[in-house]
Formats: C-alpha cells, sequence, structure tokens
C-alpha cells in the first residue's frame, strides 16, 4: 500500500472493458494532494472512463485505484472521498439552489443551522448569494454549474472531479470560468481533476495533466513541458501546432542524432532517448518556430534548413499560417503573429527556404 | 395555430373533428348515464327524471358485493402490478438488452384476451389436479385448493394484462430523467434508494400515479380474463353483462355504470387538467425568470 498521503490518487493497472471493446488498458498514473490535474484527450479515448472509474460510478475490469493510500476500487461513489461535477443536467429540478447546495449535507444529518451558514458561505465563495432561491431551469448555463461546483465544494471532500465541466458553455464564458475555476482550486486547497478535450482549458487551469487517448495513457506532465518537450509522437500532433516528419536514423554520434527523410538529413539532439542507427523515428518542430526565409538570406549553422515551394497564407487574426509543400508532397507550416501589412505576398509555386532552431527539434521514438 | 398563411378555417375545422371524435366516443356513456336518471329505465316511452336508481345501489347487494370485489381485485393489481411495472422500467434503461426486455414486457398485448385467459385457465386446472394428486401421495390436503379459482388466479390475469400499460407509462416519464442526478446524487453521500428517494422519484412521480389511475381502470374494465380466472361472476363488469345477457340491465346498474363513469372522468380528467396547468405554470415562471437573470 502507498503510504505516502501527498498522493491523492494513484491508479495501478487500470482497465475497463465493455464487452470487446476497451475503454482503457492499464492506465497507470498518480496524482499528487492539492494539485488541478487535467486528464486532456479527444473524443471517446478513454478520460471520462478514467473520472468514472475514480469517482465510483463504474467497476474495474482489473487494477487497483488508491485514494489517499486507501484501496477504493470495490467501494461505491458515497463512499469515496470524493465528489463530482458533471456537464449539464445534473441540478436537482425541484429543488432550489440552496437545496441543491445543501443537499450532501443534509445526507448527513447535519444541524439546521450550520447547513444553512455553510451553504451560504458556499454561495459566496461561488457568487450566487442573490440567487439561493432560484430553481435550476431559471439559471443561465455559468450559474447551474457554480451550482454544481458548490454543491460538491461544500462536502468538503478531498477531491473534485469534474468531467467536462465548462463544454456546455460558449467560448467567452468558458474562459473566464476557467480561471474562475483555476482561482477556486487555490483558494480551497483541495485536488481538482478536471477532463476536457479542449487544450487551450487544460492548459489553462491545470498544474499538470495527462493526454489520454485510445483507451492509453499517453503522457503526463506539466502543461509547458507537454508543449514545448513532447516525448511521444501523438502529443506532438495532438498538442499545439506542429510539423511532424518520419524517416529512419541514419546516425547516431556526439553531435546527436542524423535522421535521414528521404529528401532531407536532420541533425538533433535525442535527448537522453536510447536510439540505435536503423530505427523508424518522428521528428516534430513547432509551427510559430519555423521562419520563411528570403531566398538568398543565410541562417547560421544553428538552423535547420529546408527547401519548399509556397502554397499559401492564411490569415487566423492573431496569427498568420504560411503552407508549404516539401519535396515529398507533405504540407509544412510556419505561423507567425500577423503584424501590421501582410510583408510582399509570395507567390504560389515560389521555391522558398524554411529554418528553424535545431535545439527545438524533437525527437519522437513511439 | 399552423402559419401565418394558414385558413383560419382549417384551424377551425381540426378543432370541430377533434370535438365530433371525441363526442363520438363519449355519446354511449352519455346515453347510459342519462338512462340512469329516467324512472322508467331503459327503452321506455316515457322519460321521467329521478334519482331513485342512485339511492337503490347502495340496497343492491349484487352491485355492492361486486363494486367491493372489484376494489379488492383492483386495489392489489396496483400494489402488485405498479412496483413490477416501475422495477422493470429501471431495468430497461440500465439493460443493454433494450428491444429483448421490451419485446417480453409488452409480449402479453399481443395475446389476445380470451386465449390468455383460456391458457391461464388450463394451467391452474392441471395445477389443480397436480397438488390434489401431491396431496394425495402425501396424505396432505392443506394445499389442494391453492390453485382454485378465485382472487388469486384473477389477480394472476390481470398483473399480466396491466403490468405492459404500466410499464409504458412509467417509461414515458423516466426516459426523461437524466441519469446524471442520480450520479450527482451518489456523489453527495446518496445511498442507491435515497437518490431513487429524493432525487429520482419527485420527478417521476406523474407517471407513477398516472399508471396507478390505469391499473385501476383497466382492472374494472376487465371482463374476459376475469370472468375466466375469477369464477363466480361477481365483478362489476362480469355482473353488467351477464346481467344484460340474461334479464336486461337493473336500473340500478345503469346507475352505478353512470356513478363509475362520473369517478373514472373525474380522476382522469382531474390528471390531465393538473398536468396541463403545471406544465404550462412551470413554463411561464421559466419564462418570467430567464428574462431578468442575465447570463453570467
Amino acid at each position: 500500500m502507498n503510504e505516502d498521503t501527498n498522493t491523492a490518487v494513484q491508479v495501478i493497472g487500470l482497465s475497463k472493458n465493455y464487452g470487446d471493446v476497451q475503454a482503457l488498458r492499464g492506465v497507470d498514473l498518480s496524482i499528487a494532494a492539492g494539485e488541478y490535474f487535467a486528464l486532456l484527450g479527444p473524443s471517446g479515448g478513454g478520460k471520462t472512463t478514467l473520472l468514472r472509474l475514480l469517482g465510483g460510478f463504474i467497476r474495474p475490469s482489473a487494477g487497483q485505484i488508491l485514494l489517499h493510500g486507501q484501496d477504493v476500487s470495490e467501494q461505491p461513489p458515497n463512499h469515496r472521498p470524493t465528489s463530482m461535477v458533471f456537464q449539464s443536467f445534473a441540478l436537482f429540478p425541484h429543488m432550489t439552489v440552496a437545496q441543491n447546495v445543501g443537499y450532501g449535507l443534509r445526507l448527513r444529518k447535519l444541524p439546521g443551522a450550520e447547513i444553512a451558514e455553510r451553504v451560504g458561505a458556499m454561495l459566496d465563495l461561488v457568487g450566487l448569494s442573490d440567487l439561493a432561491d432560484r430553481m435550476p431551469h431559471a439559471l443561465s448555463g455559468g450559474q447551474q454549474q457554480r451550482v454544481q461546483l458548490g454543491r460538491s465544494l461544500v462536502l468538503e471532500t478531498d477531491i473534485l472531479l469534474l468531467d467536462e465541466p465548462l463544454a456546455a458553455l460558449d467560448a467567452k464564458l468558458r474562459k473566464d470560468m476557467c480561471l474562475e475555476l483555476k482561482h477556486l482550486q487555490e483558494q480551497v486547497g483541495i485536488t481538482f481533476i478536471h477532463v476536457t478535450h479542449n487544450q487551450e482549458e487544460a492548459m489553462t487551469v491545470a498544474d499538470s495533466m495527462a493526454i489520454i487517448a485510445d483507451g492509453e495513457l499517453i503522457e503526463t506532465g506539466t502543461p509547458r513541458a507537454l508543449y514545448e518537450t513532447p516525448r511521444r509522437r501523438f502529443t506532438a500532433d495532438f498538442i499545439g501546432e506542429n510539423n511532424i516528419f518520419t524517416g529512419r536514423v541514419s546516425a547516431v554520434n556526439d553531435d546527436g542524432v542524423e535522421v535521414d527523410l528521404g529528401y532531407a538529413k536532420l541533425t538533433l539532439n535525442a535527448d537522453g532517448q536510447a536510439v540505435t542507427t536503423g530505427d523508424d523515428v518522428a521528428v516534430s518542430i513547432r509551427s510559430e518556430l519555423v521562419e520563411l526565409l528570403a531566398s538568398g538570406t543565410a541562417a547560421g549553422a544553428a538552423h535547420q534548413i529546408m527547401a519548399a515551394t509556397y502554397g499559401e497564407a492564411v490569415y487566423l487574426g492573431l496569427a498568420t499560417s504560411h503552407v508549404a509543400t516539401l519535396p515529398n508532397g507533405e504540407a509544412i507550416l510556419a505561423r507567425h503573429i500577423s503584424r501590421g501589412e501582410a510583408p510582399d505576398a509570395l507567390a504560389a509555386g515560389a521555391a522558398v527556404e524554411l529554418a528553424w532552431p535545431r535545439s527545438m527539434m524533437r525527437l519522437h521514438l513511439s | 395555430m399552423g402559419d401565418d398563411y394558414s385558413s383560419v378555417w382549417s384551424y377551425r375545422l381540426k378543432w370541430l373533428y377533434t370535438l365530433l371524435l371525441v363526442a363520438t366516443l363519449m355519446l354511449p356513456v352519455f346515453y347510459v348515464i342519462y338512462i340512469s336518471f329516467n324512472k322508467n329505465g331503459f327503452g321506455a316511452a316515457e322519460y321521467v327524471f329521478t334519482f331513485e336508481w342512485y339511492g337503490e345501489i347502495f340496497s343492491d347487494l349484487l352491485l355492492l358485493g361486486a363494486l367491493g370485489n372489484t376494489m379488492i381485485l383492483a386495489a392489489i393489481t396496483l400494489v402488485v402490478a405498479v412496483p413490477m411495472g416501475l422495477i422493470a422500467a429501471k431495468f430497461y434503461k440500465a439493460t443493454q438488452a433494450k428491444l429483448l426486455t421490451v419485446s417480453l414486457l409488452l409480449s402479453p398485448l399481443f395475446v389476445p384476451a380470451d386465449i390468455l385467459g383460456s391458457a391461464l385457465l388450463v394451467f391452474f386446472k392441471n395445477l389443480n389436479i397436480a397438488c390434489a394428486t401431491v396431496g394425495e401421495w402425501l396424505g396432505v390436503s392443506w394445499f389442494d385448493t391453492w390453485f382454485d379459482l378465485g382472487y388469486f388466479s384473477a389477480l394472476v390475469g390481470l398483473i399480466i394484462y396491466t403490468l405492459p400499460y404500466i410499464f409504458v407509462v412509467i417509461l414515458i416519464t423516466m426516459g426523461r430523467y437524466p441519469e446524471q442526478q442520480t450520479e450527482a446524487a451518489r456523489s453527495c453521500g446518496a445511498t442507491a434508494w435515497q437518490a431513487f428517494i429524493q432525487i429520482e422519484f419527485p420527478q417521476i412521480r406523474a407517471g407513477v400515479f398516472s399508471a396507478c389511475a390505469f391499473a385501476v381502470i383497466l382492472t374494472f374494465n376487465e371482463y374476459t380474463r376475469t370472468s375466466l380466472l375469477k369464477g363466480g361472476y361477481d365483478t362489476i363488469t362480469t355482473v353488467l353483462i351477464s346481467q344484460m345477457l340474461n334479464e336486461g340491465m337493473s336500473e340500478q346498474s345503469y346507475a352505478m355504470s353512470s356513478l363509475i363513469s362520473f369517478i373514472a372522468i373525474a380522476v382522469i380528467g382531474t390528471i390531465i387538467l393538473y398536468t396541463l396547468f403545471q406544465s404550462d405554470r412551470l413554463e411561464r415562471e421559466a419564462r418570467a425568470k430567464a428574462e431578468p437573470v442575465m447570463s453570467s
């Protein structure tokens, strides 16, 4: 058993099958107490399954779940130190806001005065004091989610599970609520585990996060680490906007690894990963690091240079994305902050050179 | 009301059609009520208004006994079949095999009443013979009459008959209930039972009460299964029909039929009006409250 009380959640070899479908495959994960943890991944990848396993709404097919060192794998939701916020439709429609928030406290048979006091304090915290007597159907989407938060937080459980809590809100409101959630978590200090398919949302709230796809835990790390130095090719593909090259290792030496793409060779640092000549690998570079060089401009040796054919510019507001075609026919993106008037437009079909710092390329073995 | 371009007359015709349809369906009932107030009874040349027959209901022991029997059958059917239907609807929502479940539960609807009734009759007769044989063999007689025709056998028939209706009526309201609310309650610390009673039941109550009303009305209405399985022709419908076949209905019987119709119409009407007003009120409240609340 894990005696470390700083670990709020430890999951060992956790699997969930629905018939022949493996929704989750042998996941190992630990989450520190007091951390804001995000589970990020594409829809149907298994992140909600993991959250529901933690909450006790489904039973694991294999593996163990330890919450604060206690094995809860066989316990129902009401015996776990967790509470949950759902995407939508989870408020009790026949109870007022205050009754919803106080529901768990009434189940605990606390004295009425104490319930009223704690509900009042919680409504203050989530900013709903004026709406205590409203029925849920008379609330906006954002207010409804605040009631859910209050209903869960008032129970003072150690772990709060949030299942796509902002997915039903419009974009602007989602942004505001993200920061609010983050600040709320810092105030109450308990562990938040937040499921989302929205990258920006995860990166806003999370101290650390896990990428889950296809029933597998792909990678964990801080948002910055996953964005800047992803180990897995999937992470590079999923987070941010990356150019990914596939090739074969043609040399390994003190300078680093040489990867042969067929039309060009890349030299980069393996960053401690064990790699041998002949391995099939992927290399990624973030699109904002790729520069379009005017022909004849010399770049330093610290830069990787690659010839390409210019395609088009896509104006995205904040950034402009330039699309070029590599000799093997694949597209490569160079994204720059849009500033003032567009520079002399490149003609489609023009030969260009692209350059980026070698030190920023990442090698992916899987 | 249709769109702005449709003729107001087509709208009025649709209403007229609806009212005519209802009137046609209800006409026989109103005719029975009309006769029940005639001193000279059915088919008389002269109509003299009276309450006399209503007074005599309570001295007609045959009718009163039949009413009592029917009420006992209805009450037990309700107490047994409604929880069964509720559990079946819960199971339906949880199971993966929805088509199989619904086919099995609705299958009694597709068996004609006389076939189901006579099949059960044969079944109970054989059970009786088996019991008697085993009893004789063991030298005891205390279970000889377990499966004699009576309340028990009639109830089995009625429960099989009413269960599909109850299941469907409850399922309609239960279908709108979002399962997340049960999960939310569980994560607030509720047991499965507390979550059902405190959160789910208040929201499906209308369906359960309608199912209760349905069970009672179906029991009052049922002739074939009850006459085959109860024995004795001593429930309201069986009494009325055997009277009619033999000697023609008595005047009190018209009064009794009318009385039951009044009660049924009042109960169902109240449920419908209450439901309509309730949903109308909720909608108006929602609209009124939604206005001043700024989204934030």
